[in-house]
C-alpha cells in the first residue's frame, strides 16, 4: 500500500525541459492514468517515479518519504514495460521467479507463488515456453506476473498495451481493471491513448509540454475540458470545434462563423465580443430528418456503425462537424443533403484564442 | 546474339570458375603443408613436387611431438619434447590472456555504453594504441619486465597479450552491448537485481554469441602472436610461433617436414574450437543478434 507524491518535481535533459514543476498527490489504491500526446512528459513522470531517472529539481515521495535517492529496487515498486522487457533467456517460469530469486525467497515458496501468479493472470500452460514462443498477449501477461509475483506496493505501466492489437489491448485492458480491483493497489498508468484512459481511470491527469494541463475523474474531463487541447484531446469521434467569435447585440451575445451563427445562452453574457472557437460533443448534437433546427449543413458523408451513425457535415472547414444518431434511421441520408441540427446548450464550450475555457469549467451534469 | 539463358549459363560457368582458382590458391598451402607433414625427407625438396606423398610416414610427427628418435630417418632432430610443452604454454597463455580480456574489456564496454565512461574520441584513442607498432614499445618493455622479474614468464606474457587485446575486446563487445535494450536491464533492476547481478545474468548470457566471437578473434592474435613472444621470453617459456621458427636453422637448413607436422598442430586447436562455437560464431558475426 503507498501513497505517492510528486513535489515540484521537475526533468531538464541538457537544455530541453521534459517535465517542469510537477505536483501530484496520488492517494493509496487509485488507479491514475497520465495520458497526453507523445512527448509530453509523461513516461519522464513515470521513470522518475520508479528511479530510473534523476529529478532535475523537486521530490518523490512514497508514503511520505522522500525517495529520490534510493535505487529502483529499493522502492517497493513494479513496472510493466511497453516493450514487456522480458529477459530472452530465460524461460516463462524463470522469468516470473527472477523478482523472487533476487529477494531470495527459497525455492519451494517461489515455485508456489509463481503458480499462484500464473494461475491469476492465466499464463500456467506458458510456464516451461521461451519469451520468443509467446504471442505479444501471452507476452504482456508474462510481464504482468513478472510484476505481480513481488508484490509490489504500486505498479508502475508504461504503455503496456500500445504494441498490441486492438482487441487484445481491449481483453488485457479489462484485465488490469480486474487486476486492480482485486489488488486493491496502487496503479499508476502511462499511455497517450484517451480511451484506455477513460475507461481504466479513477483519475486522469492530462499532460502536456511536461505539465499538468487538468486532472479529474474520466467524466469530468469529458465534460468540462479546462481547455481546447483537452477537448480536442478526448473522446472518439473528438469534439466538434468550430472557429469564430463571440458578438455582443443588444443585450444578447452570439455565435457568428462564416457557415453558421448561434445564440449563446446566458451565462455567456460576461464573454468578451472576439475571436473564439465553439465546441460541442457530437452526441450532443441533433439531427432531424426536415425538422427544424438553429443550423443547417449540408452531409459530406455518412458512417453507419449499426448501434449508431455518424453523419458528417460541411461546416466550411477542412474538419468534418460530426453528429451521432442512434440507430440506422439516418443511414440512407444522401450525401450533399442540407439538414437541420440543433445544439444541446447546456453542453457548448467555448475557447478564448489562447485555449483557455470562457466561462470556466462547470461541474459535470448541471445546466 | 547469345540468348539470355545461355548468357545466364555463361556467366554462371565463369562465376565458378572464378572461384574455383580462387580456392585453389586459398587452400593450397593447406593442403602442401598437411601432406608435407606425411612425406620421408627425400620428398621434401624433391622436383617435380611430390603432390600425394608416398610412402605416407607419421615420423615428422613422432619425431616433433614426442621426440622419438628412431622414428626420424635423418637427424634433424631439433629439440626433443619441446613442442608438447609449447603448446601446454600457448594454450594456457591464450585462453587466460583471451579470457581476460573479453572479461575486462566485455566491463569496460558496459561501461561505455551504459555510463559513457569513455567519449568517442577516447574510444578512438584506445584503439589507436593498437596502431603503435609492437617493436617501438618492445625495448622499454622488455626493461620493465626484467625489473618486474616478468621476463621469460607466463604471468608476464599473459599480461601483455591481455594489455594488447583489450581495446579489441571494448570495441568488440560494446556493439553488441548497445543492442541489449536499456529496458531489460531496467526490468530486472526494479524487481531487484544489483548492478552486477544484472550485468553477469542478464546482459552478458544476453551477448553470448558476440563474446564467443570475440574470444575466438582475440584467441588467434594470441595463439598466432610471435613478435612479443619472442622478445619477452627466451627459454623458459616458450609457445608454438616460437617453437616454429626454430625448424629453419642456419646450420640444419629447412626441416619442411618437421615444421608443417608442428604447423598441422598449431593449427588443428583452433580448427576445432572454431569448429565448436560456430553456431555462436555466426550469430555474433552478423551484428544485429540480440533478439527482443
Amino acid at each position: 500500500m503507498a501513497c505517492i507524491e510528486l513535489v515540484d518535481l521537475s526533468k531538464a535533459f541538457g537544455t530541453v525541459v521534459a517535465v517542469k514543476n510537477l505536483s501530484l498527490a496520488i492517494e493509496d489504491g487509485e488507479f491514475v492514468v497520465l495520458v497526453g500526446p507523445s512527448g509530453c512528459g509523461k513516461t519522464t513522470t513515470l521513470r522518475m517515479i520508479a528511479g530510473f531517472e534523476d529529478p532535475t529539481a523537486g521530490e518523490v515521495r512514497i508514503d511520505g518519504r522522500v525517495v529520490n535517492d534510493l535505487e529502483p529496487r529499493d522502492r517497493g515498486l513494479g513496472m510493466v514495460f511497453q516493450t514487456h522487457a522480458l529477459f530472452p533467456h530465460k524461460t516463462v517460469k524463470q522469468n516470473i521467479e527472477f523478482g523472487l530469486r533476487m529477494k531470495r525467497i527459497p525455492a519451494p515458496e517461489r515455485a508456489q507463488r509463481v503458480r499462484q501468479v500464473a494461475d491469476l493472470v492465466g499464463i500456467s500452460h506458458l510456464l516451461d515456453k521461451m519469451p520468443n514462443q509467446c504471442s505479444g498477449g501471452e507476452s504482456q501477461r508474462v510481464a504482468l506476473a513478472r510484476t505481480l509475483v513481488t508484490n509490489p506496493s504500486t505498479f508502475l505501466l508504461d504503455e503496456p498495451l500500445s504494441n498490441l492489437d486492438a482487441k487484445l489491448r481491449r481483453e488485457l485492458r479489462a484485465e488490469c481493471d480486474r487486476l486492480h480491483q482485486t489488488l486493491k493497489r496502487t496503479f499508476i498508468y502511462v499511455t497517450h491513448d484517451q480511451e484506455e484512459a477513460m475507461t481504466l481511470a479513477d483519475r486522469i491527469v492530462v499532460m502536456r509540454s511536461g505539465e499538468i494541463v487538468q486532472i479529474g475523474s474520466p467524466m469530468e474531463i469529458y465534460s468540462n475540458p479546462v481547455n481546447y487541447f483537452v477537448a480536442d484531446f478526448f473522446g472518439s469521434p473528438s469534439m466538434n470545434l468550430i472557429a469564430g467569435e463571440i458578438v455582443h447585440e443588444n443585450d444578447a451575445v452570439r455565435f457568428r462563423s462564416p457557415c453558421f451563427e448561434l445564440a449563446l445562452p446566458e451565462h455567456f453574457k460576461t464573454a468578451t465580443s472576439g475571436a473564439t472557437t465553439l465546441g460541442i460533443r457530437p452526441e450532443h448534437v441533433r439531427v432531424s430528418l426536415g425538422g427544424n433546427g438553429e443550423i443547417e449543413l449540408p452531409v459530406r458523408l455518412v458512417e453507419p456503425l449499426g448501434r449508431d451513425t455518424l453523419l458528417y457535415f460541411d461546416a466550411g472547414v477542412a474538419r468534418a462537424f460530426i453528429a451521432i444518431s442512434a440507430g440506422l434511421d439516418m443511414a440512407e441520408v444522401k450525401i450533399g443533403a442540407r439538414m437541420a441540427l440543433s445544439l444541446d446548450r447546456r453542453r457548448l464550450c467555448l475557447f478564448a484564442a489562447d485555449g483557455g475555457r470562457i466561462g470556466g469549467p462547470r461541474r459535470a451534469g448541471t445546466a | 546474339m547469345m540468348r539470355k539463358s545461355q548468357r545466364r549459363r555463361m556467366s554462371a560457368i565463369v562465376r565458378y570458375l572464378v572461384l574455383t582458382v580462387w580456392a585453389v590458391i586459398a587452400f593450397f598451402p593447406i593442403y602442401w603443408m598437411i601432406s608435407t607433414s606425411f612425406k620421408v625427407d627425400t620428398q621434401w625438396f624433391a622436383w617435380p613436387p611430390v603432390y600425394f606423398p608416398h610412402p605416407l610416414t607419421l615420423s615428422n610427427y613422432l619425431n616433433v611431438w614426442f621426440g622419438a628418435e628412431e622414428y626420424a630417418a635423418t637427424q634433424y632432430a631439433i629439440s626433443s619434447q619441446k613442442p608438447l610443452i609449447s603448446l601446454l604454454n600457448s594454450t594456457i597463455i591464450a585462453t587466460a590472456s583471451t579470457f581476460l580480456s573479453v572479461l575486462f574489456g566485455s566491463l569496460m564496454a558496459y561501461g561505455v555504453s551504459r555510463y559513457r565512461i569513455l567519449s568517442e574520441a577516447r574510444m578512438f584513442q584506445l584503439l589507436m594504441l593498437r596502431m603503435i607498432p609492437p617493436i617501438v614499445v618492445v625495448a622499454p618493455l622488455s626493461l620493465y619486465y626484467s625489473a618486474l622479474g616478468l621476463l621469460d614468464s607466463m604471468t608476464g606474457l599473459i599480461l601483455i597479450y591481455f594489455l594488447t587485446t583489450l581495446p579489441y575486446a571494448v570495441w568488440m563487445t560494446k556493439s553488441f552491448i548497445d543492442e541489449v535494450p536499456r529496458e531489460i536491464e531496467q526490468a530486472a533492476e526494479i524487481l531487484g537485481a544489483t548492478r552486477w547481478r544484472t550485468i553477469f545474468e542478464i546482459v552478458l548470457p544476453l551477448i553470448r554469441s558476440g563474446l564467443v566471437a570475440t574470444f575466438l578473434f582475440i584467441l588467434i592474435l594470441t595463439w598466432s602472436e610471435y613478435l612479443l613472444a619472442l622478445i619477452i621470453t627466451k627459454t623458459q617459456v616458450t609457445t608454438l610461433p616460437i617453437e616454429l621458427s626454430k625448424y629453419q636453422g642456419t646450420t640444419e637448413g629447412r626441416v619442411y617436414g618437421r615444421q608443417a607436422a608442428l604447423s598441422v598442430g598449431i593449427t588443428i586447436p583452433l580448427i576445432i574450437v572454431g569448429l565448436m562455437i560456430r553456431k555462436h560464431l555466426a550469430r555474433g558475426f552478423s551484428f544485429g543478434m540480440v533478439r527482443r
